[in-house]
């Protein structure tokens, strides 16, 4: 058991559902031609993350705010055990994520917000009962989870049709109950709302908020573009710009801090576009 | 450890439920492997002779002999390109990020993705000698089963290493499989598949001698055709099993190395 875990047992105190402390992640530079075959040895200089920190505590949801590149992705892949981080510590439920990296996969759930990642010619239901199993639940207690999640997510009436012949939208469905079929303490949702239309946005996010979040305990931590969804869904907002933590606040502190009732604005002025924007407005 | 054959049979599970929706590959499978027999019976048939026969191992036909040797190739072929296919497919499909979420561990995800086509191959190799014995002949009567099943597994426990190695280099470097290609070619000239080694140069010999491919041929031979027991077999097999014990922890760390490179350089998804 790692040490935060041990030291939050032993005085009683859960720890935070995440816990980031000075994560930079560098990559190697992209090559091309002969030297790309090299690639995988390259060192690597070319930073996604420069030192962020922060929490999210039990039951809370955060929100990852930024432009594109800006670092949300990696960040989302070093807390789900897909990357590595060059320096500084990622704990998720007090587990870290470099050396505890399969007890970190037993507290998470994972959607990376694209309508890939599932057998396109199994059913959404053999998905899901060899995903559980992979998760190391019972016949039993899939059958039981899916049978929940498919009322909660409407999936009823598609669950034994191939992966194949489904939307994206109902196949973000299926993606986030996988996510959710064993029960995780945190979730992590890149872009989940992506490739969804309206209306199954609004249904997604109805269904975070009544379903998963106001149960209180399981966190929230996603990435998202769109800013209402940031809103409605997050208790705080972390504003990320090229791999630096810019801000991390409720909506409405952020707002007071810049002055401005806009979360928009807050955004634009934090990344410094908001004097590029004010400048093609006039232009304009 | 019924954890681990739980999940082992997810996989297996997986894959026969996705070979299923493909319903004529099992026939046409059938159907080439009648051909496939043909063509070595009537090859056999016209290069056969007394001193042809005499100089086999088991002093049996040209056809039983060459015909081993062509369904071994297969395995080899199953075993070099099996984890490699499989890693492809996953990453290409989008399923690789999300197995490596879950709570199974990498050895198990590796053997089990291995182990439906493991058993398709071993299934058209028996369809292979099953037309052969059916239609041309092929002597199964004297076979002894059990040195054959022991002789099979030991043979996939020590390929399994070298087609690990390969899914190891298909992570890092992303198309390609140069030790298959390398491996084929030199089991096709010195591994024992359609002529003895007796027939080789000394140096090549060597080479056949540190070729599994070899082991397992000459095992295989004297199991299914000389009937020969564990007293015969059992140092071609004792061999077979070294190269697993060597080949599969070092092919292991060397994936597990691989998978940690690629999530050092954010690379997994990359094709």
């Amino acid at each position: 058991m790692c040490s935060l875990a041990r030291h939050a047992i032993s005085f009683g105190v859960p720890p935070n559902a995440i816990s980031v402390e000075g994560l930079e992640k560098l990559f190697p530079p992209a090559r091309s031609g002969w030297r790309a075959f090299l690639q995988p040895f390259e060192k690597p200089t070319v930073p996604a993350l420069a030192g962020i920190s922060f929490e999210v505590r039990p039951g809370e949801a955060l929100a990852l705010l930024g432009a594109n590149g800006a670092g949300k992705s990696t960040l989302l892949r070093i807390l789900a055990t897909l990357l590595l981080p060059t320096r500084g510590r990622a704990h998720v439920a007090g587990y870290d994520a470099v050396r505890n990296a399969r007890a970190v996969r037993r507290q998470l759930g994972y959607h990376a917000g694209s309508d890939l990642g599932f057998y396109a010619r199994l059913t959404g239901r053999e998905n899901l009962r060899f995903f559980g199993r992979l998760n190391h639940l019972s016949t039993s207690v899939i059958a039981q989870r899916i049978s929940q999640l498919a009322e909660q997510f409407n999936l009823g009436e598609v669950l034994d049709r191939q992966v194949r012949t489904l939307s994206s939208g109902t196949v973000q469905r299926l993606s986030l109950a996988r996510a959710l079929l064993h029960q995780p303490r945190v979730l992590l949702l890149d872009e989940p709302t992506r490739s969804l239309d309206a209306i199954a946005a609004a249904e997604f996010r109805r269904f975070l908020k009544s379903e998963v979040l106001r149960r209180g305990d399981t966190s929230l931590l996603f990435a998202s573009h769109t800013l209402s969804e940031v809103e409605w869904l997050a208790d705080r907002i972390a504003v990320i710009n090229a791999g630096q933590l810019l801000a991390c606040d409720t909506a409405n502190a952020l707002k007071q801090k810049a002055g401005t009732p806009s979360l928009e604005e807050v955004f634009l002025c934090l990344t410094g576009r908001a004097t590029h924007a004010t400048a093609e407005e006039s232009a304009e | 450890m019924m954890r681990t054959l739980r999940e082992l049979w997810a996989f297996f599970w997986r894959d026969l439920s996705i070979a299923r929706t493909y319903r004529t590959v099992f026939v046409l499978e059938a159907i080439e492997a009648l051909f496939g027999v043909a063509m070595f019976y009537y090859v056999a048939r016209f290069v056969d002779s007394p001193q042809l026969q005499h100089a086999l191992p088991q002093g049996g036909s040209y056809f039983a002999f060459s015909l081993i040797g062509f369904v071994f190739l297969d395995y080899l072929n199953a075993a070099m390109d099996t984890f490699d296919r499989s890693i492809e497919e996953a990453r290409d499909a989008g399923t690789l990020e999300h197995l490596l979420v879950t709570q199974t561990s990498l050895p198990v995800i590796l053997a089990g993705s291995a182990a439906y086509p493991f058993a398709m191959t071993t299934v058209r190799i028996a369809v292979y000698i099953a037309w052969g014995a059916v239609l041309f002949g092929f002597p199964l009567r004297e076979a002894n089963w059990i040195a054959v099943l022991a002789v099979l597994l030991a043979t996939l426990l020590a390929f399994s290493g070298l087609g690990i190695l390969s899914a190891s280099y298909l992570l890092l470097f992303k198309r390609g499989n140069p030790a298959k290609w390398f491996l084929l070619g030199v089991s096709g000239v010195a591994g024992g598949m359609l002529f003895p080694i007796s027939v080789l140069p000394d140096w090549l010999q060597l080479v056949a001698r540190l070729n599994p491919v070899t082991y397992a041929l000459d095992a295989m031979r004297a199991a299914l055709l000389g009937g020969e027991g564990f007293a015969t077999v059992w140092r071609p097999l004792a061999v077979l099993l070294a190269f697993a014990a060597v080949l599969l922890p070092l092919s292991m760390l060397v994936f597990a190395w691989a998978l940690r490179r690629t999530k050092t350089t954010g690379t997994m998804m990359h094709r």
